[in-house]
Protein backbone atom coordinates (compact mmCIF):
# COMPACT_ATOMS: atom_id res chain seq x y z
CA UNK A 1 0.00 0.00 0.00
CA UNK A 2 1.04 3.62 -0.90
CA UNK A 3 0.43 6.27 1.96
CA UNK A 4 -0.23 9.60 0.14
CA UNK A 5 -0.56 12.84 1.69
CA UNK A 6 -2.67 16.03 0.69
CA UNK A 7 -3.23 18.74 1.67
CA UNK A 8 -6.06 20.45 3.59
CA UNK A 9 -8.07 23.30 2.38
CA UNK A 10 -8.00 25.34 -0.73
CA UNK A 11 -4.91 23.33 -2.04
CA UNK A 12 -7.04 20.02 -1.90
CA UNK A 13 -9.02 20.66 -5.25
CA UNK A 14 -5.84 21.02 -7.57
CA UNK A 15 -3.86 18.29 -5.82
CA UNK A 16 -6.91 16.24 -5.94
CA UNK A 17 -7.75 16.73 -10.14
CA UNK A 18 -4.34 16.45 -10.62
CA UNK A 19 -3.94 13.15 -9.30
CA UNK A 20 -7.48 11.92 -10.75
CA UNK A 21 -6.84 13.09 -14.24
CA UNK A 22 -3.67 10.78 -14.00
CA UNK A 23 -5.47 7.79 -13.07
CA UNK A 24 -5.85 7.66 -9.27
CA UNK A 25 -9.41 6.74 -8.16
CA UNK A 26 -10.00 9.18 -5.11
CA UNK A 27 -14.15 9.17 -5.19
CA UNK A 28 -15.58 9.36 -2.18
CA UNK A 29 -12.59 11.26 -0.63
CA UNK A 30 -14.00 13.67 2.08
CA UNK A 31 -12.29 16.30 3.23
CA UNK A 32 -13.54 15.89 6.71
CA UNK A 33 -12.05 12.56 7.35
CA UNK A 34 -8.01 12.68 8.37
CA UNK A 35 -7.54 8.80 7.22
CA UNK A 36 -8.81 7.13 3.85
CA UNK A 37 -8.20 3.70 2.16
CA UNK A 38 -9.10 3.42 -1.49
CA UNK A 39 -8.81 0.01 -3.02
CA UNK A 40 -6.65 -1.14 -5.70
CA UNK A 41 -5.53 1.77 -8.17
CA UNK A 42 -4.39 0.51 -11.65
CA UNK A 43 -1.93 3.30 -11.84
CA UNK A 44 -0.30 2.10 -8.69
CA UNK A 45 -1.12 -1.74 -9.01
CA UNK A 46 -1.88 -1.51 -4.97
CA UNK A 47 -4.19 0.25 -2.39
CA UNK A 48 -3.93 4.06 -1.49
CA UNK A 49 -4.30 5.56 1.51
CA UNK A 50 -4.40 9.13 2.01
CA UNK A 51 -4.34 11.19 4.61
CA UNK A 52 -5.03 14.98 4.98
CA UNK A 53 -2.75 17.18 6.56
CA UNK A 54 -1.70 20.82 7.21
CA UNK A 55 0.55 21.49 4.10
CA UNK A 56 3.16 22.99 6.56
CA UNK A 57 2.84 19.41 8.35
CA UNK A 58 3.47 17.37 4.99
CA UNK A 59 6.91 17.73 4.65
CA UNK A 60 7.33 16.54 8.04
CA UNK A 61 5.58 13.49 7.75
CA UNK A 62 7.19 12.62 4.17
CA UNK A 63 10.34 12.87 5.68
CA UNK A 64 9.50 10.70 8.55
CA UNK A 65 8.15 8.45 6.02
CA UNK A 66 4.82 8.33 7.67
CA UNK A 67 3.39 9.20 4.06
CA UNK A 68 5.39 7.90 1.04
CA UNK A 69 4.60 10.67 -1.37
CA UNK A 70 2.28 13.84 -1.15
CA UNK A 71 1.40 16.83 -3.18
CA UNK A 72 3.06 19.86 -1.26
CA UNK A 73 3.35 23.70 -2.57
CA UNK A 74 7.16 24.70 -3.36
CA UNK A 75 6.31 27.66 -1.00
CA UNK A 76 6.58 25.75 1.78
CA UNK A 77 8.95 23.18 0.57
CA UNK A 78 11.39 26.05 0.17
CA UNK A 79 10.66 27.24 3.52
CA UNK A 80 11.38 24.17 5.29
CA UNK A 81 14.07 22.57 3.30
CA UNK A 82 13.35 18.93 4.00
CA UNK A 83 15.24 16.05 2.85
CA UNK A 84 13.00 14.92 0.39
CA UNK A 85 12.44 13.70 -3.24
CA UNK A 86 10.44 16.53 -5.58
CA UNK A 87 9.86 14.90 -8.46
CA UNK A 88 7.40 16.71 -10.27
CA UNK A 89 5.48 20.14 -10.13
CA UNK A 90 2.25 20.55 -11.18
CA UNK A 91 0.76 22.45 -14.02
CA UNK A 92 -2.26 23.37 -11.77
CA UNK A 93 -2.55 25.61 -8.70
CA UNK A 94 0.44 27.61 -9.95
CA UNK A 95 1.13 31.39 -8.03
CA UNK A 96 4.17 33.68 -7.18
CA UNK A 97 6.53 35.07 -4.47
CA UNK A 98 6.47 38.59 -4.63
CA UNK A 99 8.17 41.34 -3.20
CA UNK A 100 4.83 43.83 -2.31
CA UNK A 101 4.19 47.67 -1.39
CA UNK A 102 2.11 50.72 -0.73
CA UNK A 103 3.98 52.24 -3.72
CA UNK A 104 4.55 51.11 -7.24
CA UNK A 105 8.75 51.07 -6.61
CA UNK A 106 10.51 49.71 -3.66
CA UNK A 107 10.44 52.54 -0.46
CA UNK A 108 13.40 54.40 -0.27
CA UNK A 109 14.62 53.87 3.40
CA UNK A 110 18.08 55.18 4.99
CA UNK A 111 18.08 52.39 6.75
CA UNK A 112 17.54 48.74 6.17
CA UNK A 113 13.91 47.64 4.78
CA UNK A 114 11.73 46.10 7.09
CA UNK A 115 10.14 42.83 5.52
CA UNK A 116 6.67 41.16 6.87
CA UNK A 117 6.49 37.21 5.49
CA UNK A 118 5.38 33.93 6.33
CA UNK A 119 8.84 32.53 4.83
CA UNK A 120 11.66 34.33 7.07
CA UNK A 121 14.20 31.81 5.91
CA UNK A 122 13.05 31.52 1.99
CA UNK A 123 12.31 35.54 2.02
CA UNK A 124 15.90 36.05 3.17
CA UNK A 125 17.18 34.35 0.98
CA UNK A 126 15.56 35.40 -1.82
CA UNK A 127 16.10 38.99 -1.03
CA UNK A 128 19.97 38.60 -0.31
CA UNK A 129 20.32 37.17 -3.34
CA UNK A 130 18.96 40.34 -4.89
CA UNK A 131 21.28 42.18 -2.25
CA UNK A 132 18.74 43.76 -0.36
CA UNK A 133 19.46 43.40 2.84
CA UNK A 134 16.04 43.69 5.16
CA UNK A 135 14.92 42.48 8.26
CA UNK A 136 12.46 40.20 7.89
CA UNK A 137 9.44 40.12 10.47
CA UNK A 138 7.77 36.73 10.48
CA UNK A 139 3.53 36.65 10.75
CA UNK A 140 1.74 33.70 10.32
CA UNK A 141 -1.09 35.43 8.58
CA UNK A 142 -2.51 38.47 6.95
CA UNK A 143 0.84 39.55 5.72
CA UNK A 144 -0.11 42.49 3.80
CA UNK A 145 -1.34 43.97 6.85
CA UNK A 146 2.45 44.48 7.37
CA UNK A 147 2.95 47.45 5.15
CA UNK A 148 -0.97 48.81 5.41
CA UNK A 149 -0.23 49.28 8.74
CA UNK A 150 3.34 50.41 8.62
CA UNK A 151 4.55 47.53 10.67
CA UNK A 152 7.05 47.01 7.81
CA UNK A 153 7.87 48.53 4.32
CA UNK A 154 7.01 45.93 2.32
CA UNK A 155 5.62 42.26 2.36
CA UNK A 156 6.92 39.27 0.66
CA UNK A 157 3.96 36.74 -0.01
CA UNK A 158 2.24 34.80 -2.15
CA UNK A 159 0.42 36.53 -5.14
CA UNK A 160 -2.43 34.03 -7.02
CA UNK A 161 -4.93 36.34 -8.77
CA UNK A 162 -3.85 40.09 -7.33
CA UNK A 163 -7.35 40.70 -5.55
CA UNK A 164 -6.28 41.18 -2.24
CA UNK A 165 -3.28 43.59 -3.49
CA UNK A 166 -5.90 45.45 -5.36
CA UNK A 167 -8.59 45.34 -2.47
CA UNK A 168 -5.63 47.18 -0.36
CA UNK A 169 -4.33 49.37 -2.38
CA UNK A 170 -0.70 47.45 -2.52
CA UNK A 171 1.65 46.94 -5.67
CA UNK A 172 3.39 43.86 -6.89
CA UNK A 173 6.69 45.53 -6.97
CA UNK A 174 8.40 42.40 -8.15
CA UNK A 175 8.02 38.40 -8.52
CA UNK A 176 10.55 36.53 -6.79
CA UNK A 177 9.62 32.93 -7.65
CA UNK A 178 7.35 31.03 -8.67
CA UNK A 179 5.11 28.59 -6.16
CA UNK A 180 3.88 25.52 -7.44
CA UNK A 181 1.89 22.04 -5.74
CA UNK A 182 4.63 20.33 -6.26
CA UNK A 183 4.41 15.94 -5.61
CA UNK A 184 7.08 14.66 -3.35
CA UNK A 185 8.27 11.54 -2.40
CA UNK A 186 10.20 10.17 1.13
CA UNK A 187 14.09 9.04 -0.10
CA UNK A 188 13.28 5.65 1.01
CA UNK A 189 10.10 5.29 0.00
CA UNK A 190 11.07 6.24 -3.43
CA UNK A 191 13.45 2.98 -3.56
CA UNK A 192 11.22 0.74 -1.47
CA UNK A 193 7.85 1.37 -4.09
CA UNK A 194 10.13 2.63 -7.22
CA UNK A 195 8.39 1.09 -9.77
CA UNK A 196 5.12 1.62 -8.46
CA UNK A 197 5.42 5.49 -7.93
CA UNK A 198 7.21 5.74 -11.41
CA UNK A 199 3.89 4.32 -12.61
CA UNK A 200 2.21 6.98 -11.24
CA UNK A 201 4.69 9.61 -11.81
CA UNK A 202 4.68 8.90 -15.47
CA UNK A 203 0.78 9.29 -16.06
CA UNK A 204 1.13 12.63 -13.83
CA UNK A 205 3.73 13.65 -15.93
CA UNK A 206 1.84 13.18 -19.18
CA UNK A 207 -1.25 15.59 -17.91
CA UNK A 208 1.15 18.51 -16.43
CA UNK A 209 3.00 20.20 -19.03
CA UNK A 210 4.37 22.06 -16.03
CA UNK A 211 8.23 22.82 -16.15
CA UNK A 212 9.69 21.34 -13.34
CA UNK B 1 17.48 21.91 43.50
CA UNK B 2 15.27 20.52 41.32
CA UNK B 3 17.72 18.30 38.80
CA UNK B 4 15.85 18.07 35.34
CA UNK B 5 16.54 14.49 33.69
CA UNK B 6 16.81 15.93 30.17
CA UNK B 7 19.54 15.78 27.93
CA UNK B 8 20.94 18.22 25.02
CA UNK B 9 19.22 18.30 22.05
CA UNK B 10 20.11 14.98 19.48
CA UNK B 11 21.14 12.53 22.32
CA UNK B 12 18.99 10.08 23.82
CA UNK B 13 20.17 7.45 26.63
CA UNK B 14 19.25 3.34 26.10
CA UNK B 15 18.00 2.29 29.74
CA UNK B 16 16.68 -1.04 30.44
CA UNK B 17 15.48 -3.17 27.22
CA UNK B 18 16.40 -0.60 24.67
CA UNK B 19 20.29 -1.21 26.21
CA UNK B 20 19.94 -4.55 26.29
CA UNK B 21 18.38 -4.99 22.99
CA UNK B 22 20.95 -3.32 21.00
CA UNK B 23 24.17 -4.94 22.85
CA UNK B 24 22.08 -8.16 21.76
CA UNK B 25 22.02 -6.75 17.91
CA UNK B 26 25.48 -5.64 18.58
CA UNK B 27 26.75 -8.89 19.81
CA UNK B 28 25.00 -10.72 16.56
CA UNK B 29 26.58 -8.59 14.29
CA UNK B 30 29.81 -8.65 16.02
CA UNK B 31 29.76 -12.64 15.81
CA UNK B 32 28.90 -12.24 11.79
CA UNK B 33 32.18 -10.31 11.54
CA UNK B 34 33.71 -12.01 13.41
CA UNK B 35 33.21 -15.25 11.64
CA UNK B 36 34.20 -13.49 8.49
CA UNK B 37 37.62 -12.56 9.33
CA UNK B 38 37.11 -9.15 10.82
CA UNK B 39 39.13 -8.01 14.20
CA UNK B 40 37.64 -5.75 16.08
CA UNK B 41 38.82 -1.96 16.92
CA UNK B 42 38.65 0.48 19.13
CA UNK B 43 39.04 3.08 18.53
CA UNK B 44 39.35 6.41 21.36
CA UNK B 45 36.50 8.98 21.36
CA UNK B 46 39.47 12.14 21.63
CA UNK B 47 41.33 13.10 18.81
CA UNK B 48 43.40 15.96 17.18
CA UNK B 49 41.60 18.24 15.18
CA UNK B 50 45.12 18.77 12.85
CA UNK B 51 45.11 15.50 11.13
CA UNK B 52 40.86 15.89 9.68
CA UNK B 53 41.61 19.07 7.84
CA UNK B 54 42.95 17.42 4.89
CA UNK B 55 40.22 13.99 5.21
CA UNK B 56 37.53 15.89 5.85
CA UNK B 57 36.15 19.41 4.16
CA UNK B 58 32.86 21.18 3.76
CA UNK B 59 29.79 20.45 6.23
CA UNK B 60 31.58 17.21 7.39
CA UNK B 61 34.32 19.34 9.09
CA UNK B 62 32.06 21.74 10.14
CA UNK B 63 30.14 19.11 12.25
CA UNK B 64 32.95 17.80 14.23
CA UNK B 65 32.38 19.20 17.60
CA UNK B 66 35.69 20.63 18.64
CA UNK B 67 37.32 22.37 21.74
CA UNK B 68 40.54 23.75 23.21
CA UNK B 69 41.51 21.46 25.79
CA UNK B 70 43.57 22.58 29.53
CA UNK B 71 46.91 21.77 27.13
CA UNK B 72 45.91 24.13 24.44
CA UNK B 73 45.31 21.32 22.29
CA UNK B 74 42.32 21.54 19.31
CA UNK B 75 40.77 18.45 20.24
CA UNK B 76 37.44 16.98 18.23
CA UNK B 77 35.28 14.11 19.87
CA UNK B 78 35.24 11.49 17.52
CA UNK B 79 32.59 12.64 14.43
CA UNK B 80 33.59 9.21 12.02
CA UNK B 81 35.74 5.70 12.50
CA UNK B 82 36.84 5.47 8.73
CA UNK B 83 38.66 8.50 8.46
CA UNK B 84 40.25 7.86 11.93
CA UNK B 85 41.08 3.99 11.18
CA UNK B 86 42.69 5.61 8.26
CA UNK B 87 44.36 8.49 9.95
CA UNK B 88 46.31 6.09 12.28
CA UNK B 89 47.29 3.00 10.04
CA UNK B 90 48.31 5.09 7.02
CA UNK B 91 51.94 5.42 8.52
CA UNK B 92 52.41 1.94 9.02
CA UNK B 93 50.64 0.60 5.53
CA UNK B 94 54.31 -0.97 4.75
CA UNK B 95 54.26 -3.17 8.38
CA UNK B 96 50.91 -3.96 7.22
CA UNK B 97 49.58 -7.56 6.08
CA UNK B 98 46.84 -6.79 3.41
CA UNK B 99 44.36 -7.55 3.15
CA UNK B 100 43.25 -6.19 6.24
CA UNK B 101 39.49 -6.65 7.80
CA UNK B 102 38.69 -4.63 10.67
CA UNK B 103 35.49 -3.49 12.13
CA UNK B 104 34.35 -1.13 14.88
CA UNK B 105 31.31 -0.43 16.83
CA UNK B 106 30.65 2.71 19.16
CA UNK B 107 29.26 5.80 19.01
CA UNK B 108 30.03 9.27 16.86
CA UNK B 109 28.70 12.97 17.24
CA UNK B 110 27.84 15.59 14.95
CA UNK B 111 26.83 19.19 15.17
CA UNK B 112 23.85 18.60 12.09
CA UNK B 113 20.62 19.93 11.59
CA UNK B 114 18.37 18.01 13.78
CA UNK B 115 15.73 15.79 10.67
CA UNK B 116 13.55 13.05 11.40
CA UNK B 117 15.51 10.22 13.27
CA UNK B 118 18.59 11.83 12.99
CA UNK B 119 20.07 12.35 16.42
CA UNK B 120 23.67 14.16 16.78
CA UNK B 121 24.91 11.45 18.77
CA UNK B 122 24.45 7.68 17.66
CA UNK B 123 25.48 3.89 17.48
CA UNK B 124 27.56 3.03 14.01
CA UNK B 125 28.77 -0.81 13.54
CA UNK B 126 30.90 -0.89 10.90
CA UNK B 127 33.40 -2.82 8.67
CA UNK B 128 36.63 -1.88 6.61
CA UNK B 129 38.46 -4.53 4.25
CA UNK B 130 42.12 -2.54 2.86
CA UNK B 131 44.49 -3.74 0.20
CA UNK B 132 43.42 -6.87 -2.18
CA UNK B 133 42.21 -7.07 -5.61
CA UNK B 134 39.22 -4.14 -5.93
CA UNK B 135 36.61 -6.01 -7.84
CA UNK B 136 36.95 -8.93 -5.14
CA UNK B 137 37.05 -6.74 -2.10
CA UNK B 138 33.81 -4.47 -3.36
CA UNK B 139 31.93 -7.98 -3.96
CA UNK B 140 32.79 -9.19 -0.79
CA UNK B 141 32.08 -5.83 1.35
CA UNK B 142 28.77 -5.49 -0.33
CA UNK B 143 27.92 -9.07 0.41
CA UNK B 144 29.08 -8.65 3.91
CA UNK B 145 26.76 -5.40 4.06
CA UNK B 146 23.90 -7.66 2.77
CA UNK B 147 24.21 -10.37 5.16
CA UNK B 148 24.72 -7.95 8.32
CA UNK B 149 21.31 -6.39 7.22
CA UNK B 150 19.80 -9.48 6.69
CA UNK B 151 21.14 -10.93 10.16
CA UNK B 152 19.43 -7.41 11.90
CA UNK B 153 16.72 -7.65 10.16
CA UNK B 154 15.59 -11.47 10.66
CA UNK B 155 12.77 -11.12 12.87
CA UNK B 156 11.36 -8.59 10.73
CA UNK B 157 7.89 -9.18 9.88
CA UNK B 158 6.98 -10.48 6.42
CA UNK B 159 6.50 -7.96 3.71
CA UNK B 160 2.56 -7.42 3.28
CA UNK B 161 2.41 -6.91 -0.11
CA UNK B 162 4.26 -10.27 -2.12
CA UNK B 163 6.05 -7.74 -4.63
CA UNK B 164 7.71 -5.67 -1.88
CA UNK B 165 11.49 -6.62 -0.74
CA UNK B 166 12.42 -6.64 2.73
CA UNK B 167 15.64 -4.55 1.81
CA UNK B 168 16.35 -2.27 -1.16
CA UNK B 169 20.10 -1.52 -1.63
CA UNK B 170 21.37 0.71 -4.10
CA UNK B 171 24.55 1.07 -5.84
CA UNK B 172 26.33 3.86 -7.92
CA UNK B 173 29.68 5.43 -8.87
CA UNK B 174 31.34 8.54 -6.84
CA UNK B 175 31.27 10.83 -9.58
CA UNK B 176 30.09 9.30 -12.45
CA UNK B 177 26.82 11.81 -13.07
CA UNK B 178 29.57 14.48 -12.81
CA UNK B 179 31.62 14.15 -16.32
CA UNK B 180 27.80 13.81 -17.84
CA UNK B 181 26.90 16.93 -16.62
CA UNK B 182 29.66 18.49 -16.40
CA UNK B 183 29.82 17.20 -20.90
CA UNK B 184 26.63 18.43 -21.31
CA UNK B 185 25.78 21.51 -19.05
CA UNK B 186 29.22 23.23 -18.20
CA UNK B 187 30.93 24.44 -15.13
CA UNK B 188 27.93 27.30 -14.08
CA UNK B 189 24.67 24.80 -14.46
CA UNK B 190 26.16 21.29 -13.85
CA UNK B 191 25.69 21.95 -9.76
CA UNK B 192 22.44 23.17 -9.34
CA UNK B 193 20.92 20.56 -12.49
CA UNK B 194 22.95 17.71 -10.60
CA UNK B 195 21.03 18.87 -7.03
CA UNK B 196 18.02 19.02 -9.56
CA UNK B 197 18.67 15.46 -10.89
CA UNK B 198 19.45 13.89 -7.04
CA UNK B 199 16.00 15.33 -6.29
CA UNK B 200 14.39 12.83 -8.91
CA UNK B 201 12.64 16.00 -10.85
CA UNK B 202 12.43 15.09 -14.06
CA UNK B 203 12.28 17.81 -16.75
CA UNK B 204 15.38 18.95 -15.02
CA UNK B 205 17.06 15.37 -16.11
CA UNK B 206 15.93 15.31 -19.53
CA UNK B 207 16.72 18.46 -20.20
CA UNK B 208 20.34 17.73 -19.04
CA UNK B 209 19.97 14.54 -21.88
CA UNK B 210 19.81 12.04 -18.72
CA UNK B 211 16.35 11.34 -18.28
CA UNK B 212 17.04 7.52 -17.81
CA UNK B 213 19.24 8.31 -15.05
CA UNK B 214 15.66 9.47 -12.90
CA UNK B 215 13.69 6.40 -14.92
CA UNK B 216 16.00 3.81 -14.77
CA UNK B 217 19.40 4.95 -12.46
CA UNK B 218 21.77 5.17 -15.16
CA UNK B 219 21.61 6.05 -19.04
CA UNK B 220 21.22 3.83 -21.50
CA UNK B 221 23.70 4.98 -23.47
CA UNK B 222 27.14 4.54 -20.93
CA UNK B 223 29.12 6.56 -23.19
CA UNK B 224 27.81 9.96 -21.74
CA UNK B 225 29.26 9.22 -18.52
CA UNK B 226 32.69 9.38 -20.17
CA UNK B 227 35.52 8.16 -17.76
CA UNK B 228 33.49 6.31 -15.65
CA UNK B 229 31.16 4.61 -18.15
CA UNK B 230 33.70 1.50 -17.55
CA UNK B 231 32.88 1.32 -13.68
CA UNK B 232 29.51 1.83 -14.09
CA UNK B 233 29.00 -1.17 -16.70
CA UNK B 234 31.30 -3.17 -14.16
CA UNK B 235 28.73 -1.92 -11.67
CA UNK B 236 25.86 -3.22 -13.41
CA UNK B 237 27.30 -6.81 -13.73
CA UNK B 238 27.90 -6.50 -10.42
CA UNK B 239 24.38 -6.11 -9.17
CA UNK B 240 23.20 -8.68 -11.94
CA UNK B 241 25.57 -11.37 -10.00
CA UNK B 242 24.23 -9.91 -6.52
CA UNK B 243 20.75 -9.77 -7.55
CA UNK B 244 21.12 -13.33 -8.31
CA UNK B 245 22.89 -14.70 -5.35
CA UNK B 246 20.04 -12.65 -3.27
CA UNK B 247 16.98 -12.96 -4.82
CA UNK B 248 15.53 -15.34 -2.82
CA UNK B 249 16.64 -13.56 0.70
CA UNK B 250 14.30 -10.70 -0.38
CA UNK B 251 16.86 -7.96 -1.24
CA UNK B 252 16.92 -5.85 -4.10
CA UNK B 253 19.21 -4.13 -5.57
CA UNK B 254 19.50 -1.05 -8.36
CA UNK B 255 22.08 0.99 -9.56
CA UNK B 256 21.19 4.43 -9.64
CA UNK B 257 23.65 7.17 -10.20
CA UNK B 258 21.50 10.06 -9.20
CA UNK B 259 21.14 8.60 -5.44
CA UNK B 260 24.65 9.93 -4.97
CA UNK B 261 24.60 12.97 -7.71
CA UNK B 262 23.46 15.59 -5.31
CA UNK B 263 26.19 16.44 -3.33
CA UNK B 264 29.26 15.52 -5.93
CA UNK B 265 29.28 18.77 -8.09
CA UNK B 266 28.92 20.95 -4.56
CA UNK B 267 31.71 23.56 -4.65
CA UNK B 268 31.70 23.34 -0.35
CA UNK B 269 32.30 20.19 -1.28
CA UNK B 270 35.62 18.21 -1.75
CA UNK B 271 36.12 14.68 0.06
CA UNK B 272 34.25 14.69 3.60
CA UNK B 273 30.59 15.81 3.00
CA UNK B 274 27.61 15.09 1.39
CA UNK B 275 26.00 12.06 -0.09
CA UNK B 276 29.55 11.87 -1.68
CA UNK B 277 31.53 12.07 1.31
CA UNK B 278 35.22 10.81 0.92
CA UNK B 279 33.71 8.05 -1.39
CA UNK B 280 35.95 7.82 -5.09
CA UNK B 281 34.11 4.65 -6.39
CA UNK B 282 31.47 2.28 -5.80
CA UNK B 283 28.76 3.89 -3.48
CA UNK B 284 25.68 2.01 -1.87
CA UNK B 285 23.16 2.79 0.36
CA UNK B 286 20.49 0.54 1.80
CA UNK B 287 16.84 1.43 2.54
CA UNK B 288 13.59 -0.70 3.83
CA UNK B 289 9.70 0.31 4.21
CA UNK B 290 9.05 2.54 6.83
CA UNK B 291 12.70 3.45 7.91
CA UNK B 292 12.75 7.12 6.44
CA UNK B 293 16.88 7.27 6.23
CA UNK B 294 18.96 5.10 5.01
CA UNK B 295 19.89 2.08 7.32
CA UNK B 296 23.71 1.88 6.25
CA UNK B 297 26.12 3.53 3.57
CA UNK B 298 29.27 2.49 2.07
CA UNK B 299 31.96 2.81 -0.60
CA UNK B 300 35.32 2.93 -1.60
CA UNK B 301 38.05 6.21 -0.23
CA UNK B 302 41.46 5.01 -1.74
CA UNK B 303 41.63 8.62 -1.92
CA UNK B 304 41.47 9.31 2.02
CA UNK B 305 44.52 7.07 2.08
CA UNK B 306 46.37 8.74 -1.07
CA UNK B 307 45.65 12.12 1.19
CA UNK B 308 47.83 10.96 3.90
CA UNK B 309 50.15 10.01 1.16
CA UNK B 310 49.75 6.25 1.63
CA UNK B 311 48.79 3.99 -1.30
CA UNK B 312 46.30 1.33 0.13
CA UNK B 313 42.75 0.26 -1.73
CA UNK B 314 39.62 0.65 0.88
CA UNK B 315 36.47 0.07 1.09
CA UNK B 316 34.00 -0.06 4.00
CA UNK B 317 30.47 0.99 5.46
CA UNK B 318 29.23 1.50 8.34
CA UNK B 319 25.04 1.02 9.75
CA UNK B 320 23.32 2.74 12.23
CA UNK B 321 22.27 0.51 14.82
CA UNK B 322 19.32 2.15 15.94
CA UNK B 323 17.82 2.01 12.60
CA UNK B 324 19.12 -1.71 12.28
CA UNK B 325 16.91 -2.40 15.46
CA UNK B 326 14.31 -0.47 14.08
CA UNK B 327 14.04 -3.08 11.10
CA UNK B 328 14.37 -6.32 13.31
CA UNK B 329 11.82 -4.77 15.86
CA UNK B 330 14.68 -7.02 17.53
CA UNK B 331 13.23 -9.07 20.10
CA UNK B 332 15.49 -9.97 22.76
CA UNK B 333 17.20 -13.18 21.99
CA UNK B 334 18.08 -15.53 25.08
Amino acid sequence: MITLGLPKGRNLGPARASLETAGLNLDGLVSARLRQRFPDQNVLGTPVEVLLLKDWDLPLYVEHGIVDCAIVGSDVLEETQPDIFRPLQLKDGRSRLSLIADTPELPKRSGQLRAATRYPTWAARLLAARNLHVEVIHLTSSIELGPLLDLTDVAVDIVQTGGTLRTHDLHEVEVLAEVAPTFVVNRASFHAHRRRLSGLLGSLEETETGDG
Amino acid sequence: MKISAGLPTGVSAALFDSARRRRLLEARLSALLEERGFAEVLLPILDYFEPYRPLLTGRRLEQLYRFVDRDGQLLVLRGDFTPMLARLLAPHLDELELPLRLYYRGDVVRHQPLRPGRMREYSQLGAELLGGDEAEADEQMLTLFFDLLLEAGREAPEPVDGEEHALRVVLGVAGALDEALLAGAGEQEAPELAQRIASRERTAARRAGLADVVERGYPTDLSVLGGTAEAVSGLLGLRDRLSAAYRDAGVEIEVDLAEFAAAALDPRISVGAGRRGYYDGLMFAAYAPGTALALGVGGRYDKVFRSLSGDCSAVGFSCGLDLLLELGNAAPQS
